[in-house]
Protein backbone atom coordinates (compact mmCIF):
# COMPACT_ATOMS: atom_id res chain seq x y z
CA UNK A 1 0.00 0.00 0.00
CA UNK A 2 1.25 2.99 -0.91
CA UNK A 3 1.46 5.78 1.51
CA UNK A 4 -0.64 8.55 -0.10
CA UNK A 5 -3.73 5.92 0.07
CA UNK A 6 -2.50 5.80 3.87
CA UNK A 7 -2.77 9.46 4.23
CA UNK A 8 -5.86 9.20 2.34
CA UNK A 9 -7.88 6.50 4.36
CA UNK A 10 -6.61 7.75 7.94
CA UNK A 11 -7.06 11.51 6.67
CA UNK A 12 -2.97 12.38 7.75
CA UNK A 13 -1.55 15.54 8.06
CA UNK A 14 1.95 15.50 6.85
CA UNK A 15 4.22 16.51 9.74
CA UNK A 16 7.64 16.62 7.52
CA UNK A 17 8.91 16.99 4.29
CA UNK A 18 10.05 13.16 3.66
CA UNK A 19 6.85 12.00 3.53
CA UNK A 20 7.27 10.25 -0.54
CA UNK A 21 3.63 9.97 -1.48
CA UNK A 22 5.19 6.62 -3.73
CA UNK A 23 6.76 5.16 -0.56
CA UNK A 24 5.57 1.14 -0.62
CA UNK A 25 4.20 0.07 3.03
CA UNK A 26 3.76 -3.56 3.13
CA UNK A 27 2.77 -3.81 6.97
CA UNK A 28 1.06 -1.98 9.84
CA UNK A 29 2.43 -1.76 13.51
CA UNK A 30 0.48 -0.25 16.09
CA UNK A 31 2.66 -0.05 19.29
CA UNK A 32 3.00 2.47 22.09
CA UNK A 33 5.54 0.12 24.27
CA UNK A 34 9.43 0.89 22.31
CA UNK A 35 11.23 -2.44 22.81
CA UNK A 36 8.17 -4.15 21.25
CA UNK A 37 8.51 -2.16 18.12
CA UNK A 38 11.70 -2.90 18.44
CA UNK A 39 11.15 -6.71 18.89
CA UNK A 40 8.07 -7.09 16.52
CA UNK A 41 7.97 -4.86 13.76
CA UNK A 42 8.91 -5.52 10.06
CA UNK A 43 11.11 -3.28 8.71
CA UNK A 44 8.83 -1.93 5.64
CA UNK A 45 6.14 -1.27 8.21
CA UNK A 46 4.06 1.93 8.75
CA UNK A 47 4.38 2.53 13.18
CA UNK A 48 1.49 4.08 14.26
CA UNK A 49 1.73 5.54 18.15
CA UNK A 50 -0.03 7.34 20.32
CA UNK A 51 3.64 7.93 22.04
CA UNK A 52 5.18 11.67 21.44
CA UNK A 53 8.35 11.40 22.44
CA UNK A 54 11.78 12.01 20.45
CA UNK A 55 12.26 8.15 21.23
CA UNK A 56 9.54 6.78 18.68
CA UNK A 57 11.84 8.57 16.03
CA UNK A 58 14.36 7.22 17.90
CA UNK A 59 13.29 3.63 17.59
CA UNK A 60 12.01 4.61 13.87
CA UNK A 61 15.24 4.37 12.84
CA UNK A 62 16.88 1.80 15.27
CA UNK A 63 14.12 -0.50 13.28
CA UNK A 64 14.16 0.55 9.99
CA UNK A 65 10.20 1.11 10.55
CA UNK A 66 9.50 3.36 6.51
CA UNK A 67 7.05 5.45 8.07
CA UNK A 68 5.63 6.82 11.51
CA UNK A 69 1.87 8.15 12.13
CA UNK A 70 0.88 9.65 15.76
CA UNK A 71 -2.27 8.83 16.37
CA UNK A 72 -5.73 10.86 18.49
CA UNK A 73 -3.95 14.10 16.65
CA UNK A 74 -1.64 14.90 19.49
CA UNK A 75 0.31 17.88 19.39
CA UNK A 76 3.69 17.47 18.23
CA UNK A 77 6.82 19.11 19.51
CA UNK A 78 8.81 20.59 16.78
CA UNK A 79 12.19 18.67 18.24
CA UNK A 80 10.60 15.36 16.98
CA UNK A 81 9.62 16.58 13.82
CA UNK A 82 13.32 18.02 13.61
CA UNK A 83 14.64 14.70 14.70
CA UNK A 84 12.70 12.86 11.79
CA UNK A 85 13.88 15.44 9.19
CA UNK A 86 17.42 14.53 10.42
CA UNK A 87 16.81 10.57 10.48
CA UNK A 88 15.07 11.08 6.60
CA UNK A 89 11.56 9.39 8.47
CA UNK A 90 8.44 10.11 6.80
CA UNK A 91 6.39 11.86 9.82
CA UNK A 92 2.38 11.87 9.87
CA UNK A 93 -0.40 12.42 12.02
CA UNK A 94 -3.91 11.59 12.14
CA UNK A 95 -7.17 12.94 14.61
CA UNK A 96 -8.25 9.22 14.98
CA UNK A 97 -7.70 7.06 17.92
CA UNK A 98 -5.44 4.13 17.62
CA UNK A 99 -8.17 1.61 17.29
CA UNK A 100 -10.02 2.95 14.55
CA UNK A 101 -6.65 4.05 12.98
CA UNK A 102 -6.09 0.50 12.66
CA UNK A 103 -9.35 -1.13 11.86
CA UNK A 104 -9.08 1.18 8.79
CA UNK A 105 -5.99 0.22 7.41
CA UNK A 106 -6.66 -3.48 8.21
CA UNK A 107 -9.98 -3.50 6.15
CA UNK A 108 -7.96 -1.64 3.30
CA UNK A 109 -5.86 -4.64 3.47
CA UNK A 110 -2.41 -3.14 5.06
CA UNK A 111 -1.55 -6.87 6.86
CA UNK A 112 -0.16 -6.80 9.97
CA UNK A 113 3.65 -7.86 11.65
CA UNK A 114 2.90 -11.31 12.75
CA UNK A 115 5.59 -13.84 12.28
CA UNK A 116 3.82 -15.90 9.97
CA UNK A 117 2.38 -13.08 8.19
CA UNK A 118 -0.98 -13.49 8.14
CA UNK A 119 -3.76 -11.35 9.72
CA UNK B 1 -22.59 -5.79 21.62
CA UNK B 2 -21.72 -8.37 24.48
CA UNK B 3 -18.58 -9.46 25.78
CA UNK B 4 -19.21 -13.12 24.90
CA UNK B 5 -20.00 -12.05 21.24
CA UNK B 6 -16.55 -10.91 20.44
CA UNK B 7 -15.15 -13.62 22.76
CA UNK B 8 -16.20 -16.29 20.21
CA UNK B 9 -15.80 -14.15 17.07
CA UNK B 10 -12.03 -13.51 18.10
CA UNK B 11 -11.50 -16.82 19.84
CA UNK B 12 -9.92 -14.96 23.00
CA UNK B 13 -8.77 -16.92 25.98
CA UNK B 14 -10.56 -15.85 29.32
CA UNK B 15 -7.98 -15.82 31.88
CA UNK B 16 -10.65 -14.71 34.41
CA UNK B 17 -14.41 -15.26 35.16
CA UNK B 18 -16.48 -12.82 32.91
CA UNK B 19 -19.92 -11.96 32.71
CA UNK B 20 -20.46 -12.75 28.98
CA UNK B 21 -23.79 -10.86 28.88
CA UNK B 22 -22.05 -7.20 29.54
CA UNK B 23 -21.87 -5.13 27.00
CA UNK B 24 -18.87 -3.33 25.29
CA UNK B 25 -19.40 0.33 23.92
CA UNK B 26 -16.17 0.38 21.53
CA UNK B 27 -12.73 -0.36 22.06
CA UNK B 28 -9.56 1.46 22.68
CA UNK B 29 -6.52 0.27 22.36
CA UNK B 30 -3.39 2.37 23.88
CA UNK B 31 -0.08 1.22 26.06
CA UNK B 32 0.06 4.18 28.07
CA UNK B 33 -1.81 4.35 31.13
CA UNK B 34 -2.28 8.35 31.31
CA UNK B 35 -3.84 7.81 27.78
CA UNK B 36 -6.25 5.62 28.67
CA UNK B 37 -6.57 7.47 32.05
CA UNK B 38 -7.38 10.30 29.91
CA UNK B 39 -9.51 8.95 27.31
CA UNK B 40 -10.96 5.67 27.38
CA UNK B 41 -14.76 5.48 28.06
CA UNK B 42 -16.89 3.66 29.98
CA UNK B 43 -17.34 -0.05 28.89
CA UNK B 44 -14.47 -0.04 26.78
CA UNK B 45 -12.69 -2.98 26.03
CA UNK B 46 -9.16 -1.88 26.16
CA UNK B 47 -6.60 -3.64 23.81
CA UNK B 48 -3.12 -3.55 25.80
CA UNK B 49 0.14 -5.18 25.84
CA UNK B 50 0.28 -3.64 29.41
CA UNK B 51 0.24 -6.83 31.89
CA UNK B 52 1.21 -5.07 35.23
CA UNK B 53 -0.92 -4.82 38.26
CA UNK B 54 -1.78 -1.21 37.73
CA UNK B 55 -3.53 -1.44 34.57
CA UNK B 56 -6.63 -3.17 36.55
CA UNK B 57 -6.64 0.10 39.12
CA UNK B 58 -6.91 1.96 35.81
CA UNK B 59 -10.04 -0.42 34.30
CA UNK B 60 -11.65 0.02 37.45
CA UNK B 61 -11.45 3.11 37.83
CA UNK B 62 -12.66 3.76 34.29
CA UNK B 63 -15.01 1.02 34.39
CA UNK B 64 -14.24 -0.95 31.33
CA UNK B 65 -15.94 -3.67 30.10
CA UNK B 66 -12.51 -5.72 30.27
CA UNK B 67 -8.91 -5.96 29.13
CA UNK B 68 -7.77 -8.00 26.13
CA UNK B 69 -3.55 -8.88 26.53
CA UNK B 70 -2.24 -9.15 22.71
CA UNK B 71 1.03 -10.95 21.65
CA UNK B 72 0.43 -13.62 23.85
CA UNK B 73 1.61 -11.93 26.87
CA UNK B 74 0.46 -13.42 30.48
CA UNK B 75 -1.04 -11.51 33.50
CA UNK B 76 1.46 -11.04 36.24
CA UNK B 77 0.36 -12.87 39.07
CA UNK B 78 -0.47 -9.90 40.80
CA UNK B 79 -2.34 -8.78 38.07
CA UNK B 80 -4.15 -11.53 38.07
CA UNK B 81 -5.22 -11.82 41.83
CA UNK B 82 -5.97 -7.78 41.34
CA UNK B 83 -8.17 -8.35 38.44
CA UNK B 84 -9.98 -11.53 40.33
CA UNK B 85 -10.72 -9.30 43.45
CA UNK B 86 -12.48 -6.31 41.58
CA UNK B 87 -13.88 -8.20 38.71
CA UNK B 88 -12.05 -7.08 36.11
CA UNK B 89 -12.12 -9.27 33.55
CA UNK B 90 -8.90 -10.37 31.49
CA UNK B 91 -8.97 -12.08 27.91
CA UNK B 92 -5.58 -13.20 26.08
CA UNK B 93 -4.82 -13.41 22.22
CA UNK B 94 -1.58 -13.92 20.50
CA UNK B 95 -2.59 -11.42 17.89
CA UNK B 96 -0.77 -7.72 17.53
CA UNK B 97 -2.77 -4.70 18.55
CA UNK B 98 -2.66 -3.84 14.63
CA UNK B 99 -4.41 -7.00 13.86
CA UNK B 100 -6.85 -7.46 16.38
CA UNK B 101 -7.94 -4.08 16.03
CA UNK B 102 -8.47 -4.51 12.61
CA UNK B 103 -11.03 -7.87 12.96
CA UNK B 104 -12.73 -6.07 15.61
CA UNK B 105 -13.25 -3.17 13.77
CA UNK B 106 -14.62 -5.10 11.12
CA UNK B 107 -16.86 -6.71 14.04
CA UNK B 108 -18.39 -3.83 15.69
CA UNK B 109 -19.48 -2.17 11.97
CA UNK B 110 -20.86 -5.42 11.22
CA UNK B 111 -23.81 -4.26 13.67
CA UNK C 1 36.62 -24.81 -1.01
CA UNK C 2 36.17 -25.98 -4.84
CA UNK C 3 34.94 -29.11 -3.56
CA UNK C 4 32.75 -27.73 -1.05
CA UNK C 5 31.44 -25.89 -3.57
CA UNK C 6 30.73 -28.36 -5.90
CA UNK C 7 29.54 -30.43 -3.27
CA UNK C 8 26.77 -27.90 -2.42
CA UNK C 9 26.47 -27.41 -6.17
CA UNK C 10 25.26 -31.22 -6.30
CA UNK C 11 22.99 -31.94 -3.64
CA UNK C 12 21.57 -28.03 -4.74
CA UNK C 13 20.74 -30.21 -8.25
CA UNK C 14 19.11 -32.62 -6.52
CA UNK C 15 16.87 -30.80 -4.60
CA UNK C 16 16.25 -28.50 -7.51
CA UNK C 17 14.35 -31.60 -9.29
CA UNK C 18 11.80 -31.62 -6.50
CA UNK C 19 11.32 -27.85 -7.05
CA UNK C 20 11.34 -27.18 -10.32
CA UNK C 21 8.52 -27.89 -12.49
CA UNK C 22 8.49 -29.89 -15.88
CA UNK C 23 6.42 -26.65 -17.69
CA UNK C 24 9.69 -24.58 -17.02
CA UNK C 25 12.05 -26.61 -18.65
CA UNK C 26 9.96 -28.16 -21.28
CA UNK C 27 10.07 -26.95 -25.01
CA UNK C 28 7.22 -25.38 -25.77
CA UNK C 29 4.89 -25.37 -28.91
CA UNK C 30 7.09 -28.43 -30.11
CA UNK C 31 6.95 -29.88 -33.95
CA UNK C 32 3.74 -31.86 -34.68
CA UNK C 33 1.94 -33.79 -37.03
CA UNK C 34 -1.86 -34.38 -38.22
CA UNK C 35 -3.45 -38.39 -38.06
CA UNK C 36 -3.67 -38.41 -41.71
CA UNK C 37 -0.65 -37.13 -43.09
CA UNK C 38 1.63 -39.25 -44.75
CA UNK C 39 4.33 -40.76 -43.38
CA UNK C 40 6.78 -40.46 -46.54
CA UNK C 41 6.09 -36.55 -45.27
CA UNK C 42 7.98 -37.26 -42.20
CA UNK C 43 10.99 -37.58 -43.54
CA UNK C 44 11.54 -34.06 -44.60
CA UNK C 45 10.64 -32.83 -40.75
CA UNK C 46 12.65 -35.70 -39.08
CA UNK C 47 15.72 -34.41 -41.05
CA UNK C 48 15.39 -30.53 -41.14
CA UNK C 49 14.63 -30.39 -37.18
CA UNK C 50 16.77 -33.05 -36.54
CA UNK C 51 14.11 -34.44 -33.85
CA UNK C 52 13.70 -38.24 -33.36
CA UNK C 53 10.09 -38.27 -32.73
CA UNK C 54 6.94 -36.02 -32.47
CA UNK C 55 3.56 -35.97 -31.09
CA UNK C 56 0.70 -36.11 -33.30
CA UNK C 57 -2.44 -34.18 -32.82
CA UNK C 58 -5.87 -33.72 -33.97
CA UNK C 59 -7.71 -30.36 -32.41
CA UNK C 60 -4.71 -29.42 -30.32
CA UNK C 61 -5.45 -33.08 -28.38
CA UNK C 62 -2.75 -35.33 -28.47
CA UNK C 63 -3.59 -38.83 -30.03
CA UNK C 64 -0.46 -40.64 -30.30
CA UNK C 65 3.17 -39.94 -30.81
CA UNK C 66 5.05 -41.32 -33.99
CA UNK C 67 9.19 -41.82 -33.96
CA UNK C 68 12.05 -42.22 -35.97
CA UNK C 69 11.73 -45.66 -35.38
CA UNK C 70 8.24 -46.00 -36.97
CA UNK C 71 9.29 -44.44 -40.03
CA UNK C 72 11.83 -46.52 -40.50
CA UNK C 73 9.63 -49.47 -40.15
CA UNK C 74 7.33 -48.31 -42.77
CA UNK C 75 10.61 -47.49 -45.14
CA UNK C 76 11.58 -51.44 -44.78
CA UNK C 77 8.50 -52.55 -45.54
CA UNK C 78 7.14 -50.34 -48.09
CA UNK C 79 4.40 -48.94 -46.12
CA UNK C 80 5.23 -44.83 -46.64
CA UNK C 81 1.63 -44.53 -48.24
CA UNK C 82 0.38 -45.00 -44.88
CA UNK C 83 -1.22 -42.34 -43.34
CA UNK C 84 0.39 -41.43 -39.53
CA UNK C 85 -2.82 -43.00 -37.58
CA UNK C 86 -1.74 -45.82 -38.89
CA UNK C 87 2.07 -46.37 -37.26
CA UNK C 88 2.13 -44.00 -34.78
CA UNK C 89 2.07 -45.82 -31.21
CA UNK C 90 -1.09 -44.72 -28.97
CA UNK C 91 -0.68 -45.60 -25.58
CA UNK C 92 1.53 -42.82 -24.09
CA UNK C 93 2.81 -41.53 -21.22
CA UNK C 94 1.92 -38.32 -20.53
CA UNK C 95 3.52 -35.77 -18.13
CA UNK C 96 1.89 -32.54 -17.04
CA UNK C 97 3.32 -28.90 -16.88
CA UNK C 98 2.39 -28.84 -13.37
CA UNK C 99 4.59 -32.09 -12.07
CA UNK C 100 7.46 -31.63 -10.49
CA UNK C 101 10.84 -32.49 -12.42
CA UNK C 102 11.46 -35.50 -10.13
CA UNK C 103 8.36 -37.09 -11.70
CA UNK C 104 10.03 -37.08 -15.37
CA UNK C 105 13.11 -38.18 -13.96
CA UNK C 106 11.60 -41.10 -12.76
CA UNK C 107 9.41 -42.00 -15.77
CA UNK C 108 12.73 -41.50 -18.02
CA UNK C 109 14.10 -44.09 -15.67
CA UNK C 110 11.83 -46.58 -15.27
CA UNK C 111 10.72 -46.71 -19.37
CA UNK C 112 13.62 -45.67 -20.88
CA UNK C 113 12.32 -43.55 -23.27
CA UNK C 114 13.90 -40.67 -24.58
CA UNK C 115 10.75 -37.70 -24.27
CA UNK C 116 7.52 -37.22 -23.02
CA UNK C 117 4.29 -35.19 -24.18
CA UNK C 118 3.82 -32.95 -21.31
CA UNK C 119 -0.07 -31.77 -21.07
CA UNK C 120 -1.86 -29.32 -19.10
CA UNK C 121 -3.43 -30.94 -16.54
CA UNK C 122 -7.13 -28.86 -16.43
CA UNK C 123 -7.55 -28.67 -20.87
CA UNK C 124 -6.10 -31.96 -21.40
CA UNK C 125 -3.86 -29.75 -24.67
CA UNK C 126 -0.94 -30.44 -25.51
CA UNK C 127 1.26 -27.74 -24.16
CA UNK C 128 5.27 -29.19 -24.77
CA UNK C 129 7.83 -31.76 -25.13
CA UNK C 130 10.40 -32.74 -22.41
CA UNK C 131 13.69 -34.70 -23.44
CA UNK C 132 16.27 -35.32 -20.85
CA UNK C 133 18.22 -32.82 -22.44
CA UNK C 134 15.86 -30.32 -21.43
CA UNK C 135 15.73 -31.31 -17.76
CA UNK C 136 19.72 -31.11 -17.96
CA UNK C 137 19.49 -27.57 -19.24
CA UNK C 138 16.93 -26.55 -17.19
CA UNK C 139 18.58 -26.84 -13.71
CA UNK C 140 21.86 -25.97 -15.28
CA UNK C 141 20.56 -22.42 -16.14
CA UNK C 142 18.54 -22.33 -12.63
CA UNK C 143 21.78 -23.21 -10.90
CA UNK C 144 23.79 -20.64 -12.33
CA UNK C 145 21.49 -17.69 -11.60
CA UNK C 146 21.22 -19.08 -8.08
CA UNK C 147 25.02 -19.11 -8.72
CA UNK C 148 25.26 -15.55 -9.25
CA UNK C 149 22.98 -14.91 -6.64
CA UNK C 150 25.35 -16.64 -3.79
CA UNK C 151 28.06 -14.61 -5.45
CA UNK C 152 26.22 -11.12 -5.01
CA UNK C 153 25.66 -12.34 -1.64
CA UNK C 154 28.91 -13.40 -0.87
CA UNK C 155 30.15 -10.10 -2.38
CA UNK C 156 28.08 -7.95 -0.05
CA UNK C 157 28.45 -9.42 3.42
CA UNK C 158 31.96 -8.96 2.85
CA UNK C 159 33.55 -5.73 4.66
CA UNK C 160 35.80 -4.25 1.68
CA UNK C 161 36.86 -1.38 4.04
CA UNK C 162 39.10 -4.48 5.88
CA UNK C 163 40.19 -6.04 3.28
CA UNK C 164 42.47 -2.88 2.42
CA UNK C 165 43.98 -2.59 5.14
CA UNK C 166 47.55 -4.29 5.71
CA UNK C 167 47.76 -5.91 8.82
CA UNK C 168 47.92 -9.09 10.89
CA UNK C 169 44.71 -7.99 12.73
CA UNK C 170 42.38 -5.60 11.94
CA UNK C 171 39.86 -3.97 14.51
CA UNK C 172 37.21 -0.79 14.92
CA UNK C 173 36.68 0.04 18.12
CA UNK C 174 34.30 2.67 18.86
CA UNK C 175 33.00 4.13 22.24
CA UNK C 176 30.10 6.00 23.20
CA UNK C 177 29.41 7.99 26.60
CA UNK C 178 25.64 7.49 27.62
CA UNK C 179 24.70 10.02 30.37
CA UNK C 180 21.63 8.16 32.84
CA UNK C 181 18.34 10.14 32.84
CA UNK C 182 18.75 12.13 29.77
CA UNK C 183 15.65 10.70 28.14
CA UNK C 184 16.12 13.36 24.93
CA UNK C 185 19.08 12.53 24.45
CA UNK C 186 19.16 8.78 24.81
CA UNK C 187 19.41 6.57 21.82
CA UNK C 188 22.22 8.91 20.09
CA UNK C 189 24.68 6.55 20.77
CA UNK C 190 22.84 3.32 18.51
CA UNK C 191 21.86 5.99 16.32
CA UNK C 192 25.76 6.96 15.45
CA UNK C 193 26.65 3.18 15.50
CA UNK C 194 24.46 2.44 13.29
CA UNK C 195 25.51 5.33 11.37
CA UNK C 196 29.19 4.19 11.61
CA UNK C 197 28.08 0.54 10.75
CA UNK C 198 26.32 1.73 7.66
CA UNK C 199 28.88 3.26 6.33
CA UNK C 200 31.61 0.26 6.85
CA UNK C 201 28.89 -1.51 4.51
CA UNK C 202 27.73 -4.18 6.47
CA UNK C 203 24.57 -5.95 5.68
CA UNK C 204 21.68 -4.41 6.41
CA UNK C 205 20.42 -7.12 8.71
CA UNK C 206 23.46 -7.47 11.11
CA UNK C 207 23.38 -3.84 11.37
CA UNK C 208 19.83 -4.18 12.19
CA UNK C 209 20.54 -6.33 15.48
CA UNK C 210 23.34 -4.37 16.40
CA UNK C 211 21.29 -1.66 16.68
CA UNK C 212 18.66 -2.98 17.86
CA UNK C 213 20.54 -4.73 21.05
CA UNK C 214 22.52 -0.98 21.88
CA UNK C 215 19.41 0.51 21.45
CA UNK C 216 18.02 -1.23 24.53
CA UNK C 217 21.05 -1.18 26.17
CA UNK C 218 21.27 2.08 26.18
CA UNK C 219 17.81 2.82 26.78
CA UNK C 220 18.78 0.63 29.90
CA UNK C 221 21.58 3.14 31.24
CA UNK C 222 19.37 6.23 30.50
CA UNK C 223 16.39 4.78 32.44
CA UNK C 224 18.12 2.61 35.25
CA UNK C 225 21.52 3.73 35.84
CA UNK C 226 23.56 7.03 36.83
CA UNK C 227 25.19 6.62 33.28
CA UNK C 228 28.27 4.61 31.52
CA UNK C 229 29.55 4.11 28.60
CA UNK C 230 29.40 1.20 25.56
CA UNK C 231 32.41 0.13 23.68
CA UNK C 232 32.26 -1.40 20.00
CA UNK C 233 34.47 -3.45 18.58
CA UNK C 234 34.02 -4.76 14.95
CA UNK C 235 36.44 -7.26 13.60
CA UNK C 236 36.50 -9.09 10.33
CA UNK C 237 34.39 -12.04 12.17
CA UNK C 238 32.10 -10.48 14.51
CA UNK C 239 31.08 -6.99 16.04
CA UNK C 240 31.04 -7.18 19.85
CA UNK C 241 29.51 -4.21 22.02
CA UNK C 242 30.35 -4.25 25.77
CA UNK C 243 28.07 -2.03 27.88
CA UNK C 244 29.22 -0.87 31.66
CA UNK C 245 27.70 1.45 34.17
CA UNK C 246 28.32 2.58 37.19
CA UNK C 247 25.25 0.71 39.27
CA UNK C 248 22.83 0.19 41.20
CA UNK C 249 23.65 -3.18 39.39
CA UNK C 250 20.90 -5.70 39.56
CA UNK C 251 19.98 -7.49 42.10
CA UNK C 252 18.76 -11.10 39.92
CA UNK C 253 20.09 -11.21 36.61
CA UNK C 254 17.94 -14.21 35.53
CA UNK C 255 14.98 -12.56 36.82
CA UNK C 256 15.94 -9.24 34.98
CA UNK C 257 16.42 -12.05 31.30
CA UNK C 258 12.89 -12.84 31.41
CA UNK C 259 10.10 -11.53 29.01
CA UNK C 260 7.83 -9.29 31.02
CA UNK C 261 9.67 -8.29 33.77
CA UNK C 262 10.72 -5.05 34.95
CA UNK C 263 10.49 -2.72 37.59
CA UNK C 264 10.03 0.46 35.09
CA UNK C 265 7.75 2.84 36.67
CA UNK C 266 4.67 4.06 35.29
CA UNK C 267 6.34 7.09 34.31
CA UNK C 268 8.80 5.50 32.58
CA UNK C 269 5.90 2.80 30.93
CA UNK C 270 4.51 6.71 29.38
CA UNK C 271 7.54 7.55 28.21
CA UNK C 272 7.38 3.84 25.78
CA UNK C 273 9.24 1.57 27.61
CA UNK C 274 9.46 -0.90 30.75
CA UNK C 275 7.42 -3.51 28.80
CA UNK C 276 10.41 -5.57 30.41
CA UNK C 277 11.22 -6.67 26.75
CA UNK C 278 14.75 -5.21 26.56
CA UNK C 279 16.88 -7.13 27.60
CA UNK C 280 15.09 -10.76 26.07
CA UNK C 281 15.17 -8.19 23.05
CA UNK C 282 19.48 -8.28 23.06
CA UNK C 283 19.43 -11.76 23.14
CA UNK C 284 17.15 -12.25 20.74
CA UNK C 285 19.23 -10.32 18.28
CA UNK C 286 22.96 -11.35 19.24
CA UNK C 287 24.98 -14.56 18.99
CA UNK C 288 26.03 -14.46 22.36
CA UNK C 289 25.04 -12.38 25.39
CA UNK C 290 26.38 -12.40 28.90
CA UNK C 291 24.96 -9.87 31.59
CA UNK C 292 27.28 -9.44 34.87
CA UNK C 293 26.09 -7.02 37.80
CA UNK C 294 27.28 -6.47 41.16
CA UNK C 295 25.03 -4.48 43.54
CA UNK C 296 26.22 -1.28 44.89
CA UNK C 297 28.85 -1.60 42.09
CA UNK C 298 27.53 -1.51 38.06
CA UNK C 299 26.60 -4.02 35.50
CA UNK C 300 28.32 -5.40 32.23
CA UNK C 301 26.40 -6.55 29.34
CA UNK C 302 28.63 -7.98 26.49
CA UNK C 303 26.91 -9.34 23.47
CA UNK C 304 28.33 -10.13 20.27
CA UNK C 305 26.86 -10.44 16.34
CA UNK C 306 28.73 -12.49 14.61
CA UNK C 307 29.37 -11.30 10.65
CA UNK C 308 29.25 -15.01 9.18
CA UNK C 309 27.63 -17.89 10.53
CA UNK C 310 24.60 -19.65 11.67
CA UNK C 311 22.64 -16.43 12.91
CA UNK C 312 23.38 -14.50 9.96
CA UNK C 313 20.28 -15.39 8.27
CA UNK C 314 20.83 -14.19 4.59
N1 LIG D 1 21.88 -1.52 33.45
C1 LIG D 1 20.94 -1.81 34.36
N2 LIG D 1 21.08 -1.43 35.64
C2 LIG D 1 20.14 -1.71 36.54
N3 LIG D 1 19.02 -2.40 36.27
C3 LIG D 1 18.80 -2.80 35.03
C4 LIG D 1 19.74 -2.54 33.98
N4 LIG D 1 19.28 -3.11 32.86
C5 LIG D 1 18.12 -3.68 33.17
N5 LIG D 1 17.81 -3.52 34.46
C6 LIG D 1 16.65 -4.09 35.18
O1 LIG D 1 16.16 -5.20 34.45
C7 LIG D 1 14.78 -5.02 34.14
C8 LIG D 1 14.49 -5.62 32.80
O2 LIG D 1 15.14 -4.89 31.79
P1 LIG D 1 14.59 -4.94 30.32
O3 LIG D 1 15.40 -4.03 29.48
O4 LIG D 1 14.47 -6.35 29.90
O5 LIG D 1 13.11 -4.38 30.45
P2 LIG D 1 12.64 -2.90 30.78
O6 LIG D 1 13.74 -1.95 30.57
O7 LIG D 1 12.01 -2.92 32.12
O8 LIG D 1 11.51 -2.68 29.69
P3 LIG D 1 11.73 -2.41 28.12
O9 LIG D 1 13.15 -2.71 27.84
O10 LIG D 1 10.78 -3.32 27.47
O11 LIG D 1 11.41 -1.00 27.88
C9 LIG D 1 14.56 -3.53 34.23
O12 LIG D 1 13.21 -3.23 34.54
C10 LIG D 1 15.51 -3.13 35.35
O13 LIG D 1 14.93 -3.39 36.60
MG1 LIG E 1 14.88 -2.00 28.78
Amino acid sequence: MQLREIIKILECKILNSFSNLDLEIAHGSGCDQMSDVLAYVKSDALLLTGLTNTQVIRTADIADVKAVCFVRGKTIDSKIIQLSEEMKIPLLSTKLPMFEACGRLYKAGLKGCEENGIG
Amino acid sequence: MTIEEIVKQLGLKSLTKYDGNATVSGVFASDLLSDVMANSEEENFWITLQKHPNTIAVATLKDLAGIILVNNRKPDEETLEKAKEEGVAIFSTTMFTFEICGKLYDLLREL
Amino acid sequence: MLAMAQKEELTKQQELIYEMRIGLVMTKNPVSVAPEMQMSKLREILQTKRISGMPVLENGFLVGMVSLEDFIECLTSDAMNDSVAKHMSTDVITLFENDFLVTAVREFERTGFGRFPVLNRETGELVGILTKGDILRGVAKKLEVEFHRAEKKRYKNKMHILDHVQADETRFTFQYHIVGNDFNRAGEAAGNLKKNLKRLGLPPEIIRRVAIASYEAEMNLVIYTSGGYMTVRISPEMITVNVFDNGPGIPDVNQAMQEGYSTAENRIRDLGFGAGMGLPNIKKCSDEMLLRSKIGKGTNLRFSVKLYGKNDDN
